[in-house]
């Protein structure tokens, strides 16, 4: 038995020297990883935007939200159409993406272990789809 | 000298970071999944699958007394027994992930693949034995790969393989008698 034990411990293993594709390897993983998580500070200015209406409607008397928004659109068109549709348009299509490809490169996990993992990912998904919806009301 | 909690800590800032603990460690777990599968191209896809878990949970991993490395051992034996159990083909974790040149990727794999598929057939003891303890259960190839193959302590193997050592020990012995009954039957 100890003889046997030995054997196993000394016997030639095969090992390795040198891998050729690990530093691609390497690359491509980080470089998966850098894509799928999107900064959301891009959303913060039409965030920004909203929570300045929602004050104004606290201290102008007779003013909504809506009311407000609607204003905005017709005073400053495309910097409204910019914030309020096209960066949520554009988070929602890349951060959907995102999900895609956490989902993929983690090899379909079960739905618990996938929101874990994306979570920040469908928040700004959610928040995007909050200012299209406010926008267009 | 960054140490491995400071590497972790900037990991978590910036993904960008985990390059260093791959180039750091892919070379030993590759090696110790090779010894586990005796196959090139299941080796390259368990390594890779085991280093694409370990970058998306890396924001959970904490140190509570386990090391990186003992981490990244677990998460790779885990993946072993899973390619085990299961033994069907996933798609290639290489046609999940993006190369900057697919085709030089391919060449630098392909010239790993020959290299290493010539080192295993010079070890041809090595692969009696090891196909021999894949007919054993599974927790009896963990500890046996860990321990003669891998030559680690029964302290290590038993934080890899989250056990006590009293476990692990006679683990070891009943393995061992039933390795060396199948090896005397080749």
């Amino acid at each position: 038995m100890e003889n046997f034990e030995e054997k196993l411990a000394n016997m030639p293993k095969p090992e390795i020297s040198d891998l050729k594709h690990q530093d691609m390897l390497a690359n491509a993983l980080v470089t998966a990883r850098d894509k799928s998580v999107l900064s959301g500070w891009w959303l913060s200015v039409p965030l920004y935007m909203l929570a300045a209406l929602l004050m104004k409607t606290v201290f102008v008397p007779n003013t909504t939200l809506i009311s407000l928004i609607h204003e905005l659109t017709r005073t400053q068109k495309y910097s409204s159409l910019f914030f309020f549709v096209l960066v949520p348009v554009v988070f929602i299509v890349l951060n959907f993406m995102a999900v895609k490809r956490i989902h993929y490169l983690s090899g379909n996990p079960q739905t618990m272990k996938l929101l874990q993992m994306v979570w920040f990912n469908l928040l700004i998904i959610v928040v995007s789809l909050l200012l299209l919806i406010i926008y267009s009301l | 000298m960054v140490t491995e909690s400071e590497l972790i800590r900037k990991i978590k800032d910036n993904p960008a970071e985990f390059s260093a603990i791959f180039n750091l460690y892919y070379k030993p777990i590759f090696g110790y999944i090779l010894r586990r599968t005796g196959n090139f191209d299941d080796t390259a896809d368990i390594a890779a699958e085991t280093f694409i878990r370990a970058f998306i949970h890396i924001k959970k991993f904490s140190y509570r007394g386990v090391s990186f490395k003992v981490w990244l051992y677990r998460i790779a034996t885990n993946e072993v027994n899973m390619f085990f159990r299961h033994q069907k083909k996933q798609q290639s974790v290489f046609d999940r992930v993006d190369f900057t040149d697919k085709t030089l990727f391919n060449h630098y794999l392909q010239q790993d693949r020959e290299e290493l598929e010539a080192e295993l057939q010079q070890h041809s003891q090595f692969l009696e034995v090891l196909n021999a303890l894949k007919t054993l259960p599974e927790k009896y190839q963990n500890v046996i790969s860990l321990r003669y193959f891998e030559g680690k302590d029964n302290k290590e193997i038993a934080m890899i393989l989250n056990m006590n050592e009293g476990t692990l020990k006679s683990l070891l012995s009943r393995g061992v008698e039933m390795l060396r009954k199948k090896c005397n039957q080749i």
